[in-house]
């Protein structure tokens, strides 16, 4: 009867948000896939995830009549709507992570100058390859270099094979690069660790966003305006090979965070209180710091820069489940609002995508106004 | 709920928990410590010993160093010079984590908690003892419950511990320690800002713990009830060190604290009682000018007619 009794008692509030949470993560996929610029329906995409199902397990190769249908779902829509959860998860973990660590309730992934770093590394490339702005030269001769040999068709494909492949590349330099010197300044003491990775990060940001601007002043417009697609965040790359590293970073970061949780709690509680938990302050920071840049380098290479989803997503989950530690939760809310955010990028206009970064940052920035406004009333 | 007489101190020791037996019979030794920061000594040639299950009470004027002699002991300040040992273990030895695990502090200020219950709180004691993917054991809730009775908090487990007031934060943090199991317990002033029931109740909980225990205190009053031994901090020197009667004389106060008192024996426990006398500034009331007239006015012999014990 004692095993029985959770079933029959009433559940309270956050269970039944756990629950309603469970069921929407279930039907997600699903109805993200239905959503688009071909007409497939909720029914058509579930047809598709059975047949997979089957032939997955039943090796029965019999051709299915929707062959078009399912072609969309499971190479552009699914890997799309994997990448958009990866990403959301990811930079929400990394968000959670750093404004425990800092202690910083305005933290958010991009603190450390990380994406204006990759922003610059992608404006380099950019100029380097389409060979205008300061790097003309240097373009002139990669140019030539990759011209030689074969014909000017094949060399433009080469190039723009490169520039797909060097962007997300130079943006992980960029923001790696940016991590390194605000590490380099915030040093290992313990005392104004906080401080100085901030006003580092600050410095760094505004750095590279100059540098960038210098680029890009004497960029060509197309090299603008590919910059400025690609820092607005997009999805629209997704492809099951360009889900692995992004996933398989995302993946182990998680574990290392869930690994490290009641450190990670007790620096919550401040340096000295950490200290005397036996916690091993300056390095775990260091660490956890170091797991975020990576995690947020390799999302923003891969997608752009999508911002306030570190920010806004671990606020929300601690508001609605005060009282817990919640790392899964905050990965998988996070990994679902970026789905339906991308659903949105996909639908809101008729003909063409609108770039996440703006859904996200205009949400974002509205949720936070509310949090302010709701801590100015609960004071 | 008033204390019968002198029999409140012995009960609170007699019920103590022993320490395992196997433990040596002095908790902390402490030769030779001192600590100089860019220039300036803040501790120099700090020597003591603390007993297995004794309380030392650690006072001194402010500035004197003791906040910075206790952290020299958790290990957050690394002296420059001297030895520090736990059961007759070199303290630097231990890994964070071990050493987390035989000393418990609760510190001065309570850092600002964004986002956590009281129950939260405690069960962060279980940290040092923990691996990297354990979950807590249905053991370690009963912990955490226990210590929360213990400290009479176990109504406020699922509230926020920001709410809650300053003495039950105060013993929020000690149920932490609880909870930690720890050999040593030090505590920064517990009693600061707590009103005078509080300051009372968190000394003879800590005491009923029956843990060896170093405490700095500034209210000579509860020191002297409460504390087994005392030691006497001034500028960053061992001033004097011992059993309260022993350390806690008029001559002391006046020449370290700069204040002018009256020592008598405690009704309830015979231990040092001090009454402090007024009047040290030119233009408040009483017209004493300096120290020295006010001890000269102030004699204690003469003070309301009542002879002193000497």
């Amino acid at each position: 009867m004692k095993l029985l009794a959770p079933i029959f008692t009433p559940l309270t509030r956050q269970q039944w948000l756990m629950l309603a949470l469970a069921g929407f993560t279930l039907l997600t996929p699903i109805a993200a896939a239905s959503f688009g610029a071909a007409n497939i329906s909720f029914l058509d995409v579930l047809h598709v995830f059975i047949n997979q199902f089957n032939q997955f397990f039943a090796n029965d190769d019999a051709p299915t009549s929707a062959a078009m249908t399912e072609r969309i779902v499971m190479e552009l829509r699914l890997p799309r709507i994997l990448l958009a959860f990866v990403a959301g998860a990811g930079l929400s973990l990394a968000g959670s992570v750093l404004q425990t660590v800092t202690r910083n309730p305005l933290a958010d992934p991009y603190l450390f100058g990380i994406s204006s770093g990759a922003s610059f590394g992608a404006v380099v490339m950019l100029t380097l390859f389409t060979g205008s702005g300061l790097f003309g030269n240097a373009g002139v001769i990669a140019n030539s270099a990759m011209l030689g040999g074969s014909g000017l068709l094949g060399g433009t494909k080469i190039l723009a094979g490169l520039l797909w492949f060097s962007l997300p590349l130079g943006a992980f330099i960029g923001a790696s690069l940016s991590v390194l010197i605000v590490l380099a300044l915030a040093g290992l003491g313990l005392k104004s660790q906080v401080e100085r990775m901030l006003l580092s990060g600050v410095a760094t940001s505004f750095m590279f966003g100059a540098l960038t601007s210098l680029l890009l002043y004497f960029a060509s417009p197309q090299a603008t305006a590919s910059v400025l697609f690609w820092s607005l965040g997009s999805f629209a790359k997704a492809s099951w090979s360009l889900l692995i590293l992004p996933s398989i970073v995302v993946l182990v970061s998680f574990f290392i965070i869930l690994g490290w949780k009641r450190q990670i709690m007790a620096l919550q509680a401040g340096d000295e209180t950490a200290h005397t938990l036996g916690v091993n302050v300056p390095k775990l920071r260091l660490n956890m710091l170091l797991l975020c840049s990576l995690i947020t380098a390799i999302l923003v290479a891969t997608c752009g820069g999508i911002g306030f989803v570190g920010l806004m997503i671990p606020h929300t989950v601690r508001l609605l489940f005060p009282g817990r530690q919640p790392i899964l939760l905050t990965a998988l809310v996070g990994g679902l609002f970026m789905v339906w955010i991308d659903v949105l990028a996909r639908c809101l206009l008729d003909n063409q995508e609108l770039p996440v970064g703006i859904i996200t940052a205009s949400i974002g920035s509205f949720f936070f106004l509310l949090i302010l406004r709701r801590r100015k009333v609960a004071s | 709920m008033k204390p019968s007489t002198s029999t409140a101190r012995s009960t609170a020791r007699s019920t103590a928990v022993q320490p395992s037996a196997a433990l040596p019979h002095v908790a902390l030794n402490v030769s030779q410590l001192s600590w100089t920061i860019e220039g300036k000594t803040i501790l120099s040639g700090v020597n003591f010993a603390l007993q297995r299950g004794e309380m030392l009470g650690l006072i001194g004027p402010n500035g004197a160093g003791k906040s910075s002699l206790l952290r020299c002991l958790y290990r957050f300040i690394r002296p420059t010079q001297g030895q520090i040992s736990l059961f007759s273990q070199d303290i630097s030895e231990l890994s964070p984590k071990a050493f987390a695990c035989k000393v418990a502090v609760v510190q001065q200020d309570t850092p600002h908690y964004f986002d956590m219950t009281t129950e939260q709180l405690v069960a962060m004691g279980l940290t040092p003892h923990k691996g990297m993917f354990d979950t807590n054991s249905s053991g370690d809730s009963e912990k955490i419950s226990k210590a929360l009775e213990k400290v009479g908090l176990s109504h406020k487990l699922y509230q926020q511990y920001e709410r809650l007031s300053g003495g039950e934060k105060q013993r929020a943090l000690i149920a932490r320690a609880i909870v930690q199991q720890p050999q040593l317990l030090i505590l920064d002033e517990p009693t600061n800002h707590l009103d005078v029931r509080y300051q009372i109740q968190i000394l003879e909980l800590v005491r009923s713990l029956g843990i060896s225990v170093i405490a700095s205190i500034h209210d000579l009053n509860l020191a002297s009830a409460l504390c087994d031994s005392l030691l006497l901090l001034d500028n960053g020197q061992v001033s004097a060190m011992g059993t309260p009667t022993e350390v806690l004389t008029e001559e002391r106060i006046a020449q370290v604290f700069g204040v002018c008192a009256q020592v008598m024996p405690h009704p309830q426990h015979a231990n040092p009682l001090i009454n402090y006398f007024y009047g040290y500034q030119k233009s408040y009331g009483h017209q004493k000018s300096t120290m020295d007239e006010v001890v000269v006015s102030h004699s204690p012999d003469t003070i309301n007619g009542v002879k002193t014990p000497s």
